[in-house]
Formats: C-alpha cells, structure tokens, sequence
C-alpha cells in the first residue's frame, strides 16, 4: 500500500485578441512568423506593454477559482535560454503573482472533492519549435502570447481523480470565458507532478510529468507513473526526482532531466513593467464578468429539477446549452423535456451543423412551445423532430410551420394510404367489424398503423385515411 | 543661439537636396578624425522625417547613439553581435523629434552596449575627443558628445545609465542631460540595465537642450514606465539652496579648481549654499554594477544570432551555434558583466549581493528625499578627471568604474541631473553638474542658465568645415 500525492501544473491561454505585451493578433494556426512584430521577436530597444484584458481575465479566473486576489501584483523575469523564446527570458510572475490560496471543487468517482489552488499567475507563452530531417523551424506566432499558470497543491490521490477535475476545470474556464479549453490546440496544457510514499510517511520524491495533450493522457501517464514509483518503492529502490516525459505510443515515461540539470531561472523584478494595483473600479468590472460556475449549475439543476447526473452534468459543462435549457423552461417548458430534447434532438442539429447554442436559430421562446404541443399530444415526437429540423433551418416558430407545412410524421400521403390498405387486408374481420358500426374496433387498425411506423404516423391523418378506404363517412 | 550656429544657419544644412549633399560632404570631411558617427547619411534622414509640429526643431539636425532606434538606420550598439543589424523601427524619442520635424543625420559611435566610460570599446573604431585628439571623448555616449563638439550637429541623442551622457559632454564641453527616469520613453533603447538608465540629451547649447527635452518627454503607451509628469519647478524668481557634499574626495585639482569656481558663481549669484553629507555614496559603485550586470545578463541574453545580427558561421546545432556567436560577438567587457550578472542572480545568492544592492539603492533614494527637503539642488563634478588619453596611458575599465561615483546617484535614484562646462583647465573643458529632485529638469536648465552668465560656455572646436561653407 502507498499513498499518492499528485499535483497539477495547468497552462492556459487566454482569449484575448491581442498578445500580452504587444499587439500582435493571437491566433491559431495562422501561416508560421505572421503575427510578429519587433516586440515579440525580442528586438533590441523594445519594451512590453501590458495588455490590460489579459489582466481581467487573469484577476476573472482567480475569482472563480476562489484565490486570495493579490493587492499589488509585478511581474519577473524567468531567465533560460531556448530558441523559441525570443528574448531568452519569460516574462512571469514568481514574487507577486495575481492570486493565491485558492480551492475549486468537482466530482471525483467516490463525491464531492476540493482540491487546493496554490496560486495563479500571468505570463508569456513560447513560439514553437519543429524539428525535421536535419533542421529546427521556428515559428513565432504563438510567441508572446497571454498565458496564465494554475498550479495545484497535490491534492489528488488517482489519475482518474486528475482527469475528471482537469474536464471540470476545462468546463469552468469556458464557461467563465477566459480560453477555449481546447487541449489538442494547446490552447490548455496541462503538466503533472506526482509523489507516492509510504502510508502516513507524508510527500515522497516528487517527479513532473511533461508532454500530456489530453486529460485522457494525463491519467494514462499518472497511472504509468504510480506503478512505476510504488514499485520502486516496494522493492526498496530509489525514486529519483526528476522530469519525464510522457510516450504515447509507448504508452510510457522516459526520463527528460534531472534534479542535477535542472535550470536556475535567476528570478528577478521586471523593471520594464510597474507593479499593477487594481483599482476599485477595476475589482467591480471583473467581479460583473463573474458567472455561475458549472458545478452550481449542476447542483442546482439536481435539486430543483431532479435531473439525473448525467443530463444534469451534460447541461451545466456548457453555458450557452446551460442558458437555453434555463431559459426554455423559464418560458414554459417542462424541464424534464426540454432537458432530454436538448440532449437529444438538438444536440444532433448541432453535430450536423445546423444548429448551435450559441448562435442561435432556434430560439428558447419557439422550442418551448414546440415542447408544449408535444406534451399535449397535438403532433406526435417523430412530427416535433420534423418540425423542430425546419425551425433551426429557418428559424421560423412551430405553429406558422405546422400550419404551412404539411408534416406527416415522415410518412406521406400516399405511404399512408398504402400502409392503411395492407393493415385493411390483413385483418378483414376487423375492418367488417368497423364498417359494421363497431368504432372501437378503428382503434386496433390504428394501432396497427403506428406500430408499423413506430409512432410516427400522424393519428389524425391515419384515423382519415382508414375511414376514408372503409368507405365511412362520419359526417353522415 | 546654438552656441555654434544659428537655428537659421543649421536649417539651411538640411533645407534643400543641394545643400543636404554639401552637409553629407561636409560631415564625412569633419568625421574623419575624431570618427564620431557610424553612419552618416543626410538624405536618409531627411526622408525619415514624420512632419514638422515644431517651429524650434523643425528643419534642425541631430545625431542619433547607435543603441536608439531610427528606423532604416544601423542599430549596433557599437558591438559586433549587431553589426548587420539595420533598425525596422524608430524609437519613442525619436518619433517625437521625427515628428518636430528635427532631421537625423546619422548613428553616434559609443561603447558596446553603453558599457565603458571611453568611447573605447567600441567593436568598431575609436572615436577622439575634438579638443586634443590623444584624448577619449568619454562614453559611453562619446560619439554624440564629439558630434556636438565638433560642430557636426547642434544635439544628439544619447543614453545615461550611470553617467554615460555628463560624462562625455563634461569631457567635450558641452550640457548633458540625464532625464528623471520615466519622463523620456526608453522605448528603442536596447536595454543595457533597465531600471538604471534613460535616453538624454548633449548639446552645446541649453536653450536648445531645453527645446529637445520639451520634445521627448511625456508618456509613451509603448513604455508603461514612462508618466505624465508635472514639472516640479518653474522658471525661478527667489535665491535658491544649493546643497554641496561636505567631504567630496578624489578629485584631480583641474577639477577640483571647475568645482571652486561654480561655487563662486553661486555665490555671486546670491545662492543659499548648504553642506550636506551622503552617506550611501561610497557604496553606489558596488550597488550599481551589482545591479547593472544582472540586469546586461537578462536583457543581453536575446543575442544569439538566431533572428538578427551576427551569426557565427559554424554549422553545429543551435545550442552550440548561439554559444560560438556570444563568444565572438561580445568583447571581454561584456563577457565580464554578463558573468558577474549572472553569478549575483543565482539562487540563494540573490540576499547577498542582488537583494543587498537594492537596499543600498532605497537608502540612496531616502538620502536623497532629505537632501531635497532642504535643498532645491545638489552640485557635484561629473567625473574626478578631465579627458584623459586614449589607450594605455589612459585609465584601466576598473579605474573608470571606481571614477563614475559622482554620475551613478542619480541613475540610482532615477533622479534629474544636468552636465555643463564649468571653465577650461589646462587646455581642456570641466564638467560639473547639479541633481534634482524628481521632475526638477525645468528648474535644473533655468538655472544653468544663469550661471552660464558668470561661467560662459567654451568655445568648441569646430570641425564642420568652413571652406565648404564658403560656397554658399
């Protein structure tokens, strides 16, 4: 048995339009060295200015993460030489950093869990370096722009329990609006640093993994790794502090470098920056850009609505799904269906690309009234579908396209007409009975009907059609 | 006046093709001795101009110290690591002075990266001192100081951090100025020791000096250091209180004779003179070159040949490449403050020097609050000897370190400071200078003024050539 101690080291960029300290766009994927300009190629005589968004969302992401926000913050200068790093120091915080003693909570497999934020700081991202057949390129878009560090106490005891916390933090980092979360992009990276002891024995020799590209590797990686050390351990072997990387294809750690090759960052005051004191103005600007985190969503969605986890969970990781399904059921619609057509139906729009959440074709107002009919039996679920596709391509309301359109429940007429003859021949006995005057009869070939269509027959038109091939006339 | 020309006749240098191509005739000719510039090129110059917002500046031209950025123009800062280096942008100061409408003519010659006291350690030449060209014309900003000695142009621009614009223009004989750190945007300074230095002012003239400080200063949004200041003082009516150090040692008797005479002319003046002591002056040399170096050991650290300047042409992997180009691109002197700097900033060693140098530096800046609590400036020389010899009879880069206490206060409490000549001694110009307090320059040039009255200006040795001129 041993105890394990894992830690969390959390890169993320932030969405602001310019870099950190010039204004070069910051963007993805964009022709290499094309958003450059003297300051972030580290020329001789510039000087960095400070984005003052990058600063809101970095003071934005503290709140949320509950950190004690820093009064007088400055920045320093981490200093090592590496080619994709313009001016061969970073420019971030170490001495003063935006804020501290900070906790966020998320589910882990067996509840509730807190895990403690160390502290949280601005700095500058890297370019990026390839390497092939003999050369090293070097791009640098990416150079200069705003990152923020999140590092954790080491608070988690499995892989499992970083991975589901690092999809709640991806989650709440969208849902604040500070980074897109996207960790294939890179646009959120993730490091670890992971310890196992002895039970009781406290912290061991800690090791950082490096090179993790999706919460996915970040467990696979910690559980190699814990394996790995409480061997070592068990067999009475040194662990060695040091940094490895994670091997996907191998599906392993290799060692990177060593405690003895580790760099002396030389950390001192960026004296080309002043120190920033956040004003009160400043302090209530960021506090209105606050909202709900997802894991408030979530708890409220369970209580007040007793949604299931899953749908719950599904609801709240996303604000613009999140706000539709609030905003549906503030206008009427029960929230039970709404959640489960928008997990549903919708979802599938927008797999195929004919809706979104966030721009929106189908709006709050329009899918709650289709829900209503639904619910009140005027058209079936396979018509809802149908009309619910025609609302989101063209954004008309449910009533004018039930009235304009003809929606059959995806069958035509004459499909219709055609199943209604075959279900007649088939059960003659019956269909004498009903011409015979017994009308509850006309229920059993309805039946039939829907259960050939699978319910998406509609009644009305059905119940006509079979009367109509009866030769019954009703208003006689 | 200019002190050599007037405005009217320095206009006429740059006012048409013709006469801009006399005026390049004219420099290359005066250069050649004293090889203040690095480049000269009128007519590049003269296309940099951005407008013509000022009817002082306008048409007038400047030299530029290679380590500021004009953009089109080269941008060594007297070292071979940049010697390819052509600037694709214009400094803060220098837009400004674009803008006014002043025309550059070319990049002064200085010690690598700002670092000497000479003019010496240049990767390039060695400029002279217009006044006996045996001598240094001081440094680190010795090229601008000779252009405007020699007559070339009437200011330059320069860069002080820790005395390398009164130094020069004490040894050539004309005014120096060491702005108020965060007045003048260091935006386009290659950066040599951040929280040290600014961009100044050398000029033989102190109404222009005064007309190119109006210009220059002021925010910059490219530099968050820089603030709208208020001036402190304005022209003054009443006696003022100049403060002298009351055991001021190691200053050769020429100089000692310069410092004498000022104070007579204070006198004369009817100025308060108050005795004072600085207690932390002994220790600014240690703190400033502990503070200098580890900040030359980051901001020095982008030369690598990877983007710009010199590549060394081995074909080894880039950790060697940037290795062999360091090494052959930076003289020893460099190499020495790189090193030191790094070794200060090393972890755990940081309370015993870095850490260590910072408060000496707050105990500097508290002296200094005092002082101007009682004092309305302070006079001291700029430097314990006049221009001394180029080469081996001169002093050794140690020497100058010890002799820059009298100019490294003022970068360390990021105070006002202004450089005048106070008289010749032996044949050659002496320098004194009076500090500030913060945002004092107003005050600082004003009274300069007045005591250029009893103290006139020297005359300088002009070079620009006359027979040329003779043509007009």
């Amino acid at each position: 048995m041993t105890d394990v101690f894992i830690g969390l080291e959390i890169h993320i960029q932030l969405l602001t339009r310019s870099k950190v300290f010039c204004s070069c766009p910051s963007g993805f994927g964009e022709e290499p060295n094309l958003h450059v300009c003297p300051v972030c190629l580290g020329y001789p005589g510039v000087l960095p200015a400070l984005n003052r968004r990058a600063l809101e969302f970095a003071y934005l992401t503290g709140l949320a993460l509950k950190c004690t926000m820093a009064k007088r913050i400055h920045f320093d200068r981490k200093n090592y030489f590496y080619p994709d790093m313009a001016k061969n120091y970073q420019i971030s915080q170490f001495h003063a950093p935006v804020g501290v003693h900070g906790n966020m909570d998320f589910d882990a497999e067996d509840g509730r869990k807190t895990i403690r934020i160390h502290d949280i700081h601005l700095e500058e991202d890297a370019g990026k370096m390839i390497h092939g057949s003999g050369k090293s390129l070097l791009d640098y878009n990416r150079a200069g722009s705003s990152l923020l560090e999140i590092v954790t106490e080491p608070d988690f005891r499995s892989g499992r329990e970083a991975e589901l916390f690092l999809q709640e933090f991806r989650s709440l980092v969208r849902t604040v609006g500070v980074c897109d979360g996207n960790m294939e992009e890179g646009s959120l990276r993730c490091d670890a640093n992971v310890s196992v002891n002895k039970p009781g024995k406290g912290l061991g020799t800690k090791v950082e993994i490096k090179n993790l590209n999706s919460s996915r590797f970040v467990r696979k990686a910690l559980e190699y790794e814990i394996r790995r050390q409480s061997r070592l351990l068990r067999t009475g072997r040194a662990i060695i502090q040091e940094t490895r990387l994670w091997d996907e294809k191998r599906t392993r750690t290799e060692p990177m470098r060593s405690k003895e090759e580790a760099l002396d960052y030389r950390y001192f005051p960026e004296p080309d920056l002043p120190p920033f004191c956040p004003d009160e103005q400043f302090i209530t600007k960021v506090a209105d850009m606050l909202t709900e985190l997802p894991i408030s969503r979530y708890d409220r969605y369970r209580e007040t609505w007793e949604l299931n986890e899953e749908t719950a969970r599904y609801l709240a990781e996303d604000v613009s799904r999140a706000e539709f399904f609030e905003q549906s059921v503030e206008q009427g619609a029960d929230a039970k269906l709404a959640a489960s057509w928008i997990k549903g139906e919708l979802t599938k729009l927008q797999a195929k690309g004919e809706f979104s959440f966030s721009r929106r074709t189908v709006d709050p107002q329009g899918f709650s009234s289709l829900l209503r009919l639904t619910d009140a039996g005027e058209i079936t679920a396979q018509q809802a579908k149908e009309v619910l596709q025609v609302m989101a391509e063209t954004g008309g309301d449910p009533q004018t396209i039930i009235k304009e359109r003809v929606i059959t429940g995806g069958l035509d007429e004459q499909q219709l007409r055609d199943l209604a003859s075959a279900v007649i021949s088939q059960y003659p006995d019956t269909s004498a009975q009903i011409q015979g005057g017994n009308m509850k009869a006309l229920g059993f070939l309805m039946g039939s009907i829907m259960k050939e269509t699978g319910g998406a027959a509609d009644p009305k038109a059905s119940r006509r059609i079979l009367l109509e091939l009866l030769g019954i006339d009703l208003t006689k | 006046m200019t002190g050599i020309r007037e405005l009217s006749q320095w206009r006429s240098l740059t006012r048409d093709g013709d006469s801009r191509a006399r005026y390049q005739r004219m420099l290359q000719r005066a250069d050649r001795d004293i090889a203040s510039m690095l480049e000269i090129d009128v007519e590049k110059g003269f296309s940099s101009v951005l407008g013509q917002n000022s009817p002082h500046l306008q048409g007038i031209p400047f030299s530029v110290k290679d380590n500021i950025a004009l953009s089109g123009f080269s941008f060594t800062c007297g070292s071979k690591i940049l010697e390819p280096l052509v600037s694709p942008y214009h400094a803060g100061a220098v837009q400004k002075l674009l803008s006014a409408g002043a025309v550059p003519v070319g990049k002064a010659n200085m010690d690598e990266f700002g670092m000497g006291s000479s003019t010496e350690n240049s990767a390039f030449t060695v400029t002279r001192n217009p006044w006996d060209l045996d001598r240094v014309p001081g440094g680190s900003s010795g090229g601008s100081a000779a252009s405007v000695a020699a007559g070339l142009v009437p200011f330059s621009l320069g860069s002080d951090t820790g005395g390398s614009v009164r130094q020069p223009a004490a040894f050539c004989g004309i005014y120096g100025c060491k702005p108020t750190y965060g007045r003048v945007s260091r935006y386009g300074l290659a950066a040599y020791a951040s929280s040290l230095e600014t961009i100044g002012i050398l000029s033989a003239d102190i109404s222009m000096m005064e007309q190119v400080f109006h210009c220059i200063s002021g925010t910059d949004e490219r530099d968050q250091t820089t603030w709208e200041a208020v001036p402190a003082y304005q022209d003054e009516q009443g006696s003022p209180t100049a403060a002298v150090i009351s055991d001021l040692e190691g200053m050769d008797p020429e100089i000692r004779r310069g410092y004498e005479r000022t104070l007579e002319a204070m006198k004369s003046l009817g100025w308060k003179i108050t005795e004072v002591s600085l207690k932390s002056l002994k220790y600014a040399m240690p703190a400033f070159y502990t503070i200098a170096c580890a900040e030359a050991s980051s901001n020095l650290a982008r030369y690598t040949g990877i983007r710009y300047g010199m590549r060394h042409s081995t074909s080894a992997a880039q950790e060697e490449m940037v290795r062999m180009t360091r090494e052959e691109g930076f003289s020893a002197e460099v190499k020495l403050r790189v090193l030191l700097g790094t070794y200060v900033l090393r972890s755990g060693f940081q309370d015993q020097y870095y850490l260590k140098a910072q408060k000496i530096r707050t105990r500097m800046k508290q002296e200094f609050d005092m002082m101007f609590s009682q004092a309305d400036v302070l006079l001291m020389p700029v430097y314990p000897v006049q221009a001394f010899k180029a080469g081996d009879e001169g002093m050794t880069p140690m020497q100058q370190k010890v002799a820059d206490r009298y100019t490294l206060p003022a970068n360390l409490a990021g105070l006002p400071a202004v450089s005048f000549p106070a008289g010749i001694e032996s044949g050659l110009p002496v320098g004194m200078q009076l500090l500030g307090p913060s945002c004092s320059e107003e005050r600082l040039f004003s009274l300069i003024r007045k005591l250029s009255e009893v103290i006139p200006p020297p005359e300088l040795p002009v070079r620009l050539g006359a027979e040329e001129e003779a043509d007009d």
